[in-house]
């Protein structure tokens, strides 16, 4: 470096990372709020109050919602502005973009809390949210990126932190993620049709699904740790080198980690295979990000005995070891075979969201507030006693799951001396481990209870503060770096956000593409059956309302080929039998039991009045129930619609069809009210309620490939 | 069992094969590469979040 660089004086913008702060704040009460009343509702089924809004399936994707996208990523956004400004040395690029992000983001999160109790809904896990609030989220995404980038590009420190690198590809990643999976075809303003379907359309899903834990959940936060962890422990990072192999190891395999969510599905073996053998060795540079952070502490764990602060940090990035750890076990088909659809997955996803992503924000909250109002922390003891009952209720609430999901697996196993299934009940594996829940339960409590000794104690911490919305610094212009003799290639990247930008892009779209291509362009990968038909309009309609009731939290619509499986719910699940899926509805929980081959099982009364009182017919059963499905009428204003989105879509639908799906779908209601009828149900203008058409879903589901191959002249 | 393992060997999927060979060639030159970084570099690089509170110190 030549020259005598001007020193320039600027204004760090505090603001706005006070904003995010609150709003994490606040969101984490909501999201563990609506968690725990989930957790109850198991428990004790009559807390769904026998309201739609407020029945399980609806307020699921609420609790996941609003704790990833609003506590965590409020989280996120809060440590981001705050970091990124002065690593740079710059202040945000537009004090507007930063203020549109904030309202955009919480006016987004106000929507998903308005729409999903209604049942607006895509049914895509944690990307549930309509096509008009996904187009706001990728605007709103799009000014954060902006605005990051316009800040780097204007920075007055040369190289960038590693921790920027993570910022940068999780906006890269999510971008291309959100926009894949939600490419969808509307029939209204609340109503849409994926564009792929089925087996492609869970692969899709699920590669979104999971990197959505990888850079939501994960590269934000690990940029997080690698800013607040030397900050609070005022000491560099163990090692530089190994936080880069950490980087570009971790942004290059997670990517091809999706599939180990469809192991034993209909999903082709070697698009299982190659999940898999991803995830495994995902464990190597999720554990090398882990160790930097805890060795970051060597020689100082005696502060770790003083300060707060570090107390979360360390059980946090522990918590990371120990569910990254988990996660590449889970991956192992025969260890997968065990704890899929089972509680065993709550638990890990818990043991991160929780310990990891909990801790985590906890921690920086802890750091970040005394040093936004110029203060002492109001309270060690508080935020200590805060950091214990924290760590215990991540105990309580895991380890019962882990019982209650092993217990249920050995259950559903066993067999008789004479090979017959020894608990033919579903629901005798449920009531088992309903003490399991109470015990989770109490653990949620716990950590919500936490929450509010925070709260006070920040809220007493920023009271004998002083805040100020911005912040002087001063540091000298950026000088044209020129590249001298010798140098690291390595450096060159560093300096050029962009290009590393761009580096980051390609590392991820590799896996996306050698994934995902096959099996979007490859007929082989999902072998047609002939007598699979697409659904009749009130099928359809039947299927939009288990969509809206979320029926898919608590019932899979896939059966894995094990004796096991095929005993207790017939024919395993072919790729085939799903074509006509938009969107697919395979699940990943069986809280009650796999629907695929109920179809013609049970009487179209039973369903009834299984709907109407699940106690009834089921003593013991968790389900709420479903009486609104009895008294409304279905609406039909779209059933023309729906039938052109999906003829769009290729669905061989006759051409004319449209006009004639609503006299189409009157027959067959009439069809089933009258069987109704004639089983002993009496209600008035039976054939215009919404079950009709739920009950025409479920007596098709899976039984297309039961029927006789008709030829078509 | 070596049969097996022999017999089964063309069914290995190429497509599964290739991202493994990419991603450790490209593991392994990042870390021979990270490696040779010069020290002053890595302790700059290492330092970066611990000098930016307020006015700091330069060393130019």
């Amino acid at each position: 470096m030549k020259g005598n660089p001007q020193i320039e004086t600027f204004q760090y913008d505090n603001e706005i990372v006070r904003k995010f702060a609150m709003a994490c704040t606040v969101f984490g009460v909501v999201g563990m709020l609506v968690g725990l009343l989930l957790a109850l509702q198991l428990v004790f089924p009559v807390l769904n109050f026998s309201l739609p809004y407020t029945s399980f399936g609806r307020l699921r994707p609420l609790h996941t919602n609003a704790v990833i996208f609003a506590f965590v990523g409020n989280g996120i956004f809060m440590g981001v502005y705050y970091s990124l400004q002065r690593l740079l040395k710059a202040p945000m690029y537009s004090k507007a973009l930063s203020n549109f992000h904030f309202w955009g983001w919480q006016a987004i999160i106000v929507a998903a809390a308005i729409t999903l109790p209604l049942g607006i809904t895509s049914s895509h896990e944690y990307a549930e949210l309509e096509w008009p609030i996904d187009i706001a989220i990728a605007v709103v995404w799009l000014a954060f990126g902006i605005n990051m980038i316009g800040t780097i590009l204007k920075r007055r420190e040369t190289h960038l932190y590693v921790a920027i690198w993570f910022y940068l590809a999780t906006f890269i990643t999510v971008t291309v993620l959100h926009i894949f999976n939600n490419l969808v075809i509307p029939v209204s303003l609340f109503k849409s049709y994926p564009v792929f379907a089925g087996v492609q359309d869970a692969l899709v899903q699920w590669w979104y699904g999971h990197n959505a834990v990888a850079f939501f959940l994960t590269t934000p936060y690990l940029g997080l740790m690698y800013y607040y962890l030397p900050k609070a422990a005022n000491r560099p990072i163990y090692s530089y080198r190994l936080s880069i192999i950490h980087f570009w190891a971790l942004i290059f395999i997670y990517i091809w980690a999706g599939p180990h969510h469809l192991l034993y599905t209909s999903l082709p073996d070697w698009a299982q295979s190659l999940g898999m053998v991803f995830s495994l060795m995902l464990i190597a540079p999720s554990w090398g990000g882990m160790l930097n952070g805890l060795l970051t502490l060597r020689g100082a764990w005696d502060k770790v005995r003083s300060d707060p602060v570090l107390k979360f940090l360390v059980v946090a990035v522990t918590a990371y070891g120990m569910s990254t750890f988990e996660g590449p076990m889970m991956s192992i088909k025969s260890l997968n075979a065990i704890t899929h659809y089972t509680d065993w997955t709550i638990a890990h996803v818990h043991v991160a969201a929780l310990g990891w992503n909990g801790m985590m924000t906890f921690g920086v909250l802890y750091w970040l507030i005394p040093t936004l109002y110029d203060t002492k922390l109001y309270s060690v003891k508080l935020a200590n006693i805060h950091f214990w009952i924290g760590t215990l209720a991540i105990l309580f609430y895991a380890i019962p799951l882990y019982v209650a999901g092993v217990t249920q697996q050995l259950m559903w196993k066993q067999f008789t001396n004479d090979g017959f299934l020894q608990y033919t009940n579903f629901l005798e594996t449920v009531t088992q481990i309903i003490p399991m829940y109470a015990l989770r339960s109490f653990g949620g409590l716990m950590f919500f209870a936490g929450l509010f000794v925070m709260i006070y104690n920040l809220y007493k911490t920023a009271q004998s503060g002083n805040f100020k919305p911005t912040e002087t610094a001063s540091a000298p212009k950026r000088i044209t770096y020129v590249k001298h003799k010798g140098e690291h290639w390595h450096r060159w990247i560093e300096r050029r956000s962009l290009t590393l930008s761009t580096f980051t892009l390609i590392a991820v779209l590799i896996g996306g593409m050698v994934e995902i291509f096959p099996m979007l362009l490859v007929d082989e990968n999902v072998p047609k059956i002939a007598t699979v038909k697409p659904y009749t309009p009130l099928e359809l309609e039947g299927r939009d309302i288990y969509i809206r009731e979320g029926c898919v939290g608590c019932h899979s619509q896939m059966i894995r080929p094990f004796r096991s499986e095929t005993e207790r719910y017939g024919e395993f699940s072919k790729s085939g039998e799903f074509i006509y899926d938009r969107p697919f509805l395979w699940g990943s929980k069986r809280t009650g039991p796999d629907l695929h081959r109920i179809g013609k099982k049970y009487t179209d009364s039973w369903h009834y009045n299984h709907m109407l009182d699940p106690q009834a017919m089921s003593p013991g059963s968790i389900m709420p129930p479903y009486p609104w499905l009895l008294e409304d009428d279905l609406d039909l204003s779209l059933v023309n619609g729906k039938i052109k989105a999906l003829q769009l879509l290729k669905t061989p639908y006759p051409d004319d069809y449209p006009e004639n799906a609503i006299a189409d779908l009157k027959r067959q209601a009439k069809q089933i009210s009258e069987n109704l009828a004639k089983e002993g149900v009496k209600q008035d203008r039976l054939e215009d309620k919404e079950i009709v058409a739920l009950i025409a879903y479920l007596q098709r589901l899976g039984t297309d490939i039961k029927n006789p191959l008709v030829e078509v002249k | 069992m070596y049969k097996y393992i022999l017999e089964s060997i063309e069914n290995i999927n190429w497509l599964a094969i290739i991202p493994l060979v990419i991603f450790f060639i490209f593991f392994v030159a990042m870390t021979y590469n990270v490696y040779k970084y010069e020290k002053g570099f890595i302790n700059k690089m290492g330092g970066l979040p611990l000098e930016d509170d307020g006015d700091i110190e330069f060393k130019i």
